[in-house]
Parts: C-alpha cells; structure tokens; sequence
C-alpha cells in the first residue's frame, strides 16, 4: 500500500487484521499452501474473501435471505382454518380491523375477548398503517366485525408482505448497521462480519415465528438492535428513543429493560458521575413515552370519548387508585385511557404459565403441582426468583458499563426472564437467541466455541417451539430451516466439525475450541433432541399421559436454557475481567512511557 | 489449483433447501398431467397408454418418459395409491404434492452428476470458469420456475442432455449419440438438436476426422445398430402393435396454432407486433384488415393469434426457415468438428427452432440458454452475445407464473442470478483473441437497463393505470416483444462470433 501524501489527512482506514479470516478461524490450512473454508457458509462467501464490493455482497445477501423468507411464509400459519379464534394471524388482522374503523377511545375497548388489542400502542399504530394500505387494496380484508377470520390467499399474501416489508424497513437494516459498528469496533474483518450477518439473518427460530407462525416480533427486535447501535455509536439518547420503541410495540422488551436500565445509569456513574447526563437521559426516555402515547391520550379527552369512558367499567388500577375523580372530567377521562392500556397490556391477572413453556415453572410443575398455592404467592416467588436471577448481570454492567459487555448481559438477563418470570411463551425464545446470536459477529463470534454454543441454543430454542409449529403444520420449514441453518453453520446433527479439534495445544487459537464437558453435554442434548423427534414421531404417548411428548420437550429445553443461562453468564464474568486486565495493562505502559 | 467453492454439492444443498420450502407454490397444469400419467401407466397395461383419454391431459411424450412415470409410479403406490387412479381427476393430496414435487428435485441429481462430468472434463486452465457455468445451470431461474413451482422434470431431461454433450467431449462419442437417442426417446423437444448431432456424429465418429471422403465403416455400423437399438427398444413394441400412428399423432399434434397461449419471445412475436401496430395505420396506407382477426389478437391470452394485416403463416413455412437457419451453423460444424463448435452449433439450432418454429413454447428457452452456458465463459464476446439472452429468456418466463404470491419468489430470484452470475462472468471471463468487432455492448447495457422499468410496469404500473380488465394483453406483448428483441439480438450476436471464431 502507497503511503498517503502528507498534503492531506488520509482517510480513516479500518483496521484490518493480517488476513480475513485470522480472528475468527474461517480459513483451515489443509497443507500444500492449500486452504479450505472452515464451515459451508464460509465456502458460500468464499469468492467474497477481499476485493468484492459490499454493495454487491449486501443486496445479494438480502435477496438470499428474503427467498427463504417468503419461501416459509407460503405455508401454513396460526390458526389456519380453527374456527371461533383462530390463531395469531386473525389477532393481527383483528387489530387492523379496529384500529382503521373505531376511533382511538375505542381501542383498548372493543370486543375484548375477541382478540382485544393488547398490545402496545406502536403495534396499534403499526396496525392502523397497515388496515388502512389493505384497506385501499380490499375492503373486505378489513371490514368491521364483517370480516372476523376470513381467509384469503390474497389476503395472506398481503398480511405475510407486511411481515417482510416491517422486517426490512427495521430489523434489516438495524443489524446491518450494528454490525457494521460492533465489527468495526472489534476489529473483525468486513468477510467475518457478512459471514456473520447472513448467520444472523437465517436464523431459524425467528424466521419460523415471523413468517411461519405469524407475528411482528422482528420489528420490535430491530428497534432493540437500532438501540444498541445508538450505544455502540455513543448517541445514547436515540438508544433511548429506541429502546422505548421496541417497548411501545411489544412488551416482552421488558426482558432487555434491566440491562438497559443498568447501563444507562452506569455510564451516568462510571468512571465518573454525570448528572446533566442522567437528566438528559431520563427527560428523553419521558418525553419518547409521552409522544408514543399522545395520540391515544390526546384522543381520550374529546367528549365522545369521555362519555364512552364514564359507562365503561373501570380498569382494576384506576379502582385502586386513591384519588376520586368526577366521571365526566379530562383528567379521568386520561387516567382511564392509560390505566386501561396498561392493564390490556400486563394480564397480571392470568397464571403462572399458560401452556407447556421449556421454563423452571413448568418445569417444577411437572413434579410437583403448583396450582396448590396462592397465586399472590406464586407471583411473588417468581419476581424474587427472577430478580435474583438477573442481579448479577445487571450488577456488573452497572459497575462496568461497557457496550462490549452488552451482548452477554443482554441474554443472560433476558434467559433469566425467560426461565423466571410469569407468563412466559415459548415465542419468547428469540429474545435471549437475539444477542447470542448477534454475538457470532464479535472478536471470535465464528470461532468453534462460540458457534457450537450459540448454535446450540438455537437449534435448542426451534426445537422447543416444535409443538407448537407442529399444530400448524409447520413441520417441514421446521425441518428445512433448523437443518439448514445447522448444515450452513457446521453443526449437529449434520456436522461434527465444531467439536473435532484440529488445533496441536501451543496453536495459539486452541483456546476458541470447547472443553470436553462442553463437547460431551452438546451430544448429549443433540441425542436428546434426536430421540425425541423419533419418538414423538412413532410413539403415542400412554393414555393416561397424552401430553408425554410435550412435557419431555419443555423438560428437556427448561434445562438447556438453564445451561444457557450459566454460559452467558460465565461470559460476561470472563469477558468483563478481560477488559478489566486491558485496561490495566493499558495503564501500566503509559505510566511506564 | 485450488478447489472450488462453494462446491456442486453444497449449492444443491441449500438450493433443495429453498426448494422443498416451495412445496405450497402454485403449480400448473402440468402437476396434474404428470399426476395423471402416474395413474395411466401405473393401472393400464402399456398397449393402451396411448389411446386412454379419460383426462384432457393425454400421454404426449414417448415411450421412454412413460416408462420413467410408470417407475415413479411404483414408488407412488406405498406413498398415496388414490393419486394412481386413472378416475381421480385433479387429485393433489398432500401426499401427491410432497411426492411429485420430490420426485423433481431428486431426478435434479442427474444434472448435479452431468455438471460435475462437466468440470472433471474440462481442462485445468478452464475450470474455474466451466465451474462457475455449472454452478450457473444448476441453480438457473429457468428450472427454478419451470420445475420447482411452474412444474416438470427439465432438470432431469436436461442432465442427460448435458451428460451427453460431456460424453462427445470425451473419446466416446458413440455412448454420447446413444444418450442423446435415448434422451429423444424421453422427450422429442430434443429433435430440434439433432441436426447438429448428426453433422458432429457423422463427421468425426463415422467419417475420417481429416479426411471426409474416408468413411470409417465399422463406426458406422456400431453406431447406426446401437441407436436404431435405442428406437427399438422405444417404440418397436406399438409398431408391433400397430399403435406407430396414434403414437405419431398424439407426439406431433400439428393442429395447433402458430403461437402458444402466451407469447414465446420469437421472430413470430415480433411478426404479431407489428401485425398490430400496423392495425391503426392501415387505413393510411391502404390495407385491408381482417375483422375477425382483430378480437382474436386483443385477446391474447389464449388460443392462436391470427393477423390481422400482414399474411398467415403455415407450419410448412416455419419449418423451411427453422431447417434453414439450422443449415447455417452446421456448415462450419463440418468444417471444423471440435468440440466448442459442437457446443455453438447445437445452442444456434436451439435459437434457430426456438426463433422460428410453429406453436413455441417459452419454456423452450432452456434448449438455447442451457447449451450456450456451457461455452459462454469462453471469452467475452461469447459472454457479451449470452448477456441480452439471459437476460431475455428468464424475463420471458415470468408470465408462466401468474399468482400474487409467487411473484416476489420468481423476480428475486431472478434478479439475484443475473446480478450474481452477469457479475461474476464478467470478472472471469477472459479477453478474446480477436478485437470486439461491434458495438453490441453498449446496445446490449441499453437493452438491460430497459428491462427494469418494463418489469414494473407490466407487473404494476399497467393494473394501476388500466385496471385489471382492461388492454391485458398490453403487458403480455411488450413483455414478449421486448424479449423476443433481446433473444433475437443475442442470435445475430453469437452468429457473428462463432462464425469469427
């Protein structure tokens, strides 16, 4: 390379390690000078070693990854053809249905046991743009009350592009600028990280609920990853506003707010304390609820709308409320509003666990019926058992709240909630899978270790959602996706590569290999997996068990998430000493210089 | 030399993937065709596979394919036996589909073999390219949408093809000319290729390949026996049955029209075209017009287009132009018989029938795109004649897949293999020895750029602006009309340069 003529400041070039794939293992030396791609995505990518444009490599990719997707999306989806309710799809439709014909009053209020909305108001003015854009294609999609489950290829075709279309206006985008950031700041080198981003975006447990199952979960995911980013990139009002983003359209971003929390105070504490900062920060995560929630409040005060309100039963947080205010006034009239959605929005009044979730509740259910107790009781082990789980975690992103320690910290929280808390659905799932498997673009994100765990966990997380897609005859993406992406990666049950060491012990990249009690407890968890689709396929269960099958399955996956858990764990712990003993060496030299 | 990544295997892997997805897809009437061809020959005996009519869709394929069927169809039994009854008219259980479509990608393999002969029988200087044109074939958007959402077994017909070609490449030339027997024996599409075959055959396996006057006769008795063997073993027991000429009229049925349903981007699309741009100006330049053909022609949907201004054209007609333009090329086959010019000549005799037969299909767009992806990483003036056909053929195909649903699977696709494999054909292909003699790059950059406001239009802009009833045919013409000038272009292209070569 020429060196740059001093007349000009030369232009601020990434840092590259030696050779494409050093840090991460992606080259294997096979002697002879020859080389050969160390996993089948890596040959895939392999003429993009260097010199090839990523705007040639990102569009292509994109259209690879969105064949896949629309390629799911043909089959079948939830609630396909199960009159009264139907499934997820008719949620979904139902709200577009309210949201474009009732006014705003009316949301949270319409009809609730069919399908009333509750989720958070961004969903509901997702779902507004959407009833109106179907609207203007077919009325009949969308007419009020008329249209309850109906079903229509064209219907489904335009329901399943705005899936694709939300995911590719925020997820998409979201995490290729993430990794772009996060890549750049790890010093892993541009092939690693398009390697890592097509891993990223075939993963199969969210392709498998969004498009298969049919839900919008990505665009709250991408709002998450859009919030990192703003981290990453130092701006951390917009991670708040996006933070309050991905909450105002799905609640179960609840799962990331600890750590959040966590870190925007820590940077705010650490090194020292900043209190213009805190200010800022908490005044914008303000103002971002007051605008999401504007529209819905603002429409709450018309008199229309106050009148629908005073005959309406009161929700059970304004009852308890202490003040007592006139029916007919604004203040109620607002006060009704949010307390309604908020009470649409967390069921505190639903149980522990609604169906067969791979978490510790169902898990102790199984064994030792928990209905026994109070549910007021329950609720409380559950917010101790989850507290206690995510403690640590948010601990030690407070005290050291780097934006490297985030990934870790995120699933570890997020796998606590999981396994802890109440009402958890086995959807849930991706929000742990997200940051691990973002993890696979890091310093060592496509080294064996790291990618048979999170590899792993992935195949664990599909593999825990088999019942449920089974009802909906998702059988086959489900077998095609989790294969492919498992064959892609190098991984069981179609590779042994991750787990054969090749590596002499003074190779200095031996440390990325696993340890042998990692390698035997992954076997065994395959063979698990394995066996159970065997039987599950060809045994009925005894008569007096029917659900045998799906109790061993949450069973089987309430373990492994645990084990997940622990992993996560370890890695923060590690990592953050990591940066703790750099940081100190760092010191060291200068005061030495 | 390196190996090659990612490897044959690996892209048929996850292309199978993408392909098992698309079991749900819209598939056409040829699903059912096939279905009921499973049923003919699984529940009559073979002296009546080719008089049973129950269904509209009667056996039209020779014996060879029947017979493949009747093979599939003993694997069908374990899988579903309703889908065998011959009664069972549209039957498409979820066994049927998950069966037939299967059926498609697993005979596929036989074109994943014919590719990898390919590469093992190219030199080494070459291999990365004949690698990159395999990879090309393999994972083309023609066989994605005709075979693996439109639905038929091209990918299997097509392997033995090219199994074939790869066989005359190799010392054995007669095994090669027994495939391709056998291959006419499977489906007589292949009958369009066969003259160059024959000069090829003939010139260097039966003749002396320095000498023509020296006829090699031991050649030519092997040769002559093995393939009247092949025709034998196909038809010999309906001549015995006296059945030679239902055979005939169900392989060949002449009554159909010049163009098929839609408009296969052909010489005679172009001919439509301008029958019906000339219908205003008639009046001016004082031409008849015939009134009966003027609905015809707006209906354009179904059924042959008649014209309106300029004269019919006869089967005899299009058949006299197709044999001419297949004489062309075969000149320089006798005069020069390697192998790279076998290639030429058979991809010409594709374009030659394809550009002016009667009743074309556009499916057969693969007769010339398939040969001609074999030698156009030759250099970059064979790549600059294929670019305006890849392009062209695939766009062509599109109107065979209708549905909402499947149109974001066959445009993306689409697109992500010409950026992809236009891209990576240009870097690899190698300057040519000879200076490029016109200026067909910049009209063929023109030609590209044209396509993309053309495809939203026809498949956006049109419903907006006319509705979905109105002028419908509009769409169907400019699509074909801009094809058949891409195909046509990248014909008088390639002439040229095989010719220079």
């Amino acid at each position: 390379m020429a060196p740059p003529t001093p007349s000009h400041r030369p232009r601020k070039k990434r840092k590259t390690p030696t050779a494409p794939g050093s840090n991460n293992n992606l080259i294997i030396d096979i002697g002879d000078g020859k080389q050969s791609p160390a996993f089948p995505l890596v040959s895939f990518l392999w003429a993009a070693r260097a010199g090839i444009s990523q705007w040639l490599i990102l569009p292509l990719t994109l259209m690879a990854v969105g064949l896949f997707r629309w390629a799911v999306s043909l089959w079948g989806y939830s609630g396909f053809q199960v009159p009264p309710m139907h499934g997820d799809f008719e949620a979904q439709r139902h709200w577009m249905e309210i949201t474009t014909h009732l006014p705003m009053p009316k949301w949270y209020l319409y009809d609730l046991p069919y399908w009333g909305l509750d989720y958070p108001p961004l969903t509901a003015y997702h779902s507004w743009l959407l009833g109106k854009i179907g609207t203007a294609i077919e009325p009949a999609w969308f007419a009020l009350d008329e249209s309850r489950g109906f079903e229509h290829p064209d219907l489904k075709v335009y329901m399943r592009a705005t899936v694709v279309v939300s995911e590719y206006l925020i997820y998409v985008p979201a995490v290729v600028n993430f990794l772009r950031r996060y890549t750049r700041m790890h010093g892993v080198h541009a092939w690693s990280a398009s390697i890592a981003l097509v891993a990223i975006l075939l993963q199969p447990a969210t392709i498998l609920i969004d498009h298969g199952h049919f839900q919008y979960n990505t665009v709250m995911l991408g709002l998450m990853v859009a919030s990192l980013d703003a981290i990453m990139a130092g701006r951390m009002l917009w991670a708040c506003i996006f933070f309050v983003g991905a909450l105002g359209f799905k609640q179960m971003a609840l799962y990331y707010a600890p750590v959040m929390f966590a870190y925007l105070l820590g940077v705010c504490v650490f090194p020292q304390i900043n209190i213009p900062r805190l200010i800022n920060i908490s005044l914008i995560t303000a103002a971002a609820f007051a605008l999401l929630f504007a529209p819905l409040l603002l429409g709450a005060t018309t008199i229309e709308a106050r009148k629908d309100f005073a005959s309406a039963p009161e929700p059970p947080l304004l009852q308890s409320a202490p003040i007592a205010l006139d029916k007919n006034s604004v203040a109620y009239a607002v006060l009704f509003q949010l307390t309604q959605t908020v009470h649409r929005i967390f069921p505190f009044a639903r149980g522990l666990f609604e169906d067969k979730v791979a978490n510790a509740w169902c898990a102790i259910h199984t064994f030792y019926k928990l209905h026994h107790f109070d549910t007021s009781l329950l609720q409380r082990a559950s917010l101790c058992a989850t507290l206690g789980s995510i403690i640590v975690p948010c601990g030690i992103i407070f005290r050291h709240p780097r934006a490297s320690l985030l990934l870790p910290a995120l699933s570890c929280v997020s796998w606590g909630f999981f396994l802890f808390s109440f009402q958890v659905h086995e959807k849930s799932v991706l929000l742990p899978l997200l940051p691990m498997t973002l993890s696979l673009a890091g310093d060592g994100g496509l080294s064996k270790e790291n990618r048979a765990w999170v590899g792993w966990a992935n195949i664990l997380g599909s593999w825990t959602m088999f019942p449920l897609l089974k009802r909906e005859e998702l059988c086959m993406p489900y077998a095609v996706m989790t294969l492919l992406w498992a064959y892609l990666l190098g991984l069981p049950p179609l590779s042994l590569e991750t787990y054969r060491s090749r590596s002499s012990p003074e190779d200095p990249s031996s440390h990325f290999e696993l340890n042998i009690f990692a390698k035997l407890l992954h076997i065994l968890f395959y063979i698990v997996m394995i066996a159970w689709h065997v039987g599950e396929a060809f045994v009925p269960p005894p008569p007096g068990k029917p659900d045998l099958w799906v109790v061993l399955n949450a069973l089987i996956g309430a373990g492994g998430f645990g084990i997940a858990y622990l992993w996560c764990m370890w890695k923060l712990v590690t990592q953050c000493r990591q940066i703790d003993r750099r940081g100190a060496e760092e010191e060291n030299r200068k005061k030495n210089q | 030399m390196a190996e090659l990544y990612p490897s044959l295997a690996q892209c048929a892997i996850v292309a199978g993937a993408l392909k098992v997805l698309l079991f749900p897809a819209y598939k056409s009437t040829d699903f059912e065709v096939h279905r009921n061809w499973l049923a003919i020959t699984n529940s009559l005996p073979v002296n009546e596979w080719y008089y049973e009519k129950t269904s509209e869709w009667t056996l039209d394929y020779p014996p060879f394919f029947a017979v493949f069927e009747w093979l599939m169809s003993q694997a069908a039994a374990y899988v579903d036996p309703a889908m065998l009854v011959v009664k069972n008219l549209g039957y498409d259980s979820w066994e049927t589909i998950y069966f037939q479509r299967a059926t498609v990608i697993l005979t596929e393999l036989v074109l994943v073999y014919a590719l990898s002969l390919f590469i093992k029988s190219t030199p080494l200087a070459n291999k990365s390219a004949a690698h990159i044109a395999s990879l090309s074939i393999l994972l083309s958007p023609g066989l994605f949408i005709i075979d693996h959402i439109h639905f038929q077994y091209n990918g299997f017909m097509y392997g033995i093809l090219i199994l074939s070609i790869v066989l005359a490449r190799r010392q054995s030339k007669l095994l090669s000319g027994i495939v391709f027997a056998a291959l006419l024996c499977f489906k007589h599409i292949y009958l369009y290729l066969s003259l160059a075959y024959f000069v090829y055959l003939l010139r260097v396996y039966c003749l002396d390949p320095k000498n023509f006057l020296r006829p090699r006769f031991f050649n030519t008795i092997k040769l002559g026996v093995c393939i009247l063997g092949i025709f034998a073993i196909a038809f010999g027991p309906f001549v015995q049955w006296g059945q030679i000429l239902q055979l005939k009229d169900r392989l060949f049925p002449f009554s159909r029209g010049l163009c098929h349903a839609y408009w296969a981007p052909n010489v005679w699309a172009l001919y439509s075209f301008t029958d019906r741009a000339l219908i205003p100006l008639a009046p001016r330049l004082g031409l008849t017009v015939h009134q009966e053909a003027l609905n015809s022609v707006t209906r354009g949907l179904v059924g042959d287009s008649s014209f309106a201004i300029l004269p019919e054209v006869t089967s005899q007609q299009t058949f006299v132009l197709t044999f001419l333009f297949q004489l062309v090329p075969l000149v320089k086959l006798w005069r020069k018989p390697d192998w790279d010019t076998f290639v030429g000549a058979i991809t010409l005799c594709g374009y030659a029938s394809f550009l002016f037969g009667w009743h074309v299909h556009e499916k057969a767009i693969l007769l010339i795109i398939i040969p001609f992806s074999l030698i156009a990483l030759k250099d970059r003036r064979y790549f600059s004649a294929f670019r305006p056909l890849a392009v062209a053929g695939h766009v062509s195909l599109f109107p065979l897949l209708f549905t909402s649903a499947e149109f974001p699977l066959k445009t993306v696709y689409t697109v992500f293999w010409l950026i992809l494999f236009l891209f990576v054909f240009d870097r690899v292909a190698p300057v040519p020895e000879r200076p490029r003699i016109f200026v067909f790059d910049r009209l063929s950059l023109l030609y590209l750029t044209i396509a993309i406001p053309l495809i939203v239009y026809c498949s956006l802009l049109h419903q907006l602006i006319f509705g979905f009833e109105r002028l419908q045919f509009l769409p169907l013409m400019f699509m074909s009309s801009y094809s058949a000038l891409g195909v046509l272009g990248s014909w008088i292209g390639f002439m040229v340069v095989y010719f220079t070569a």
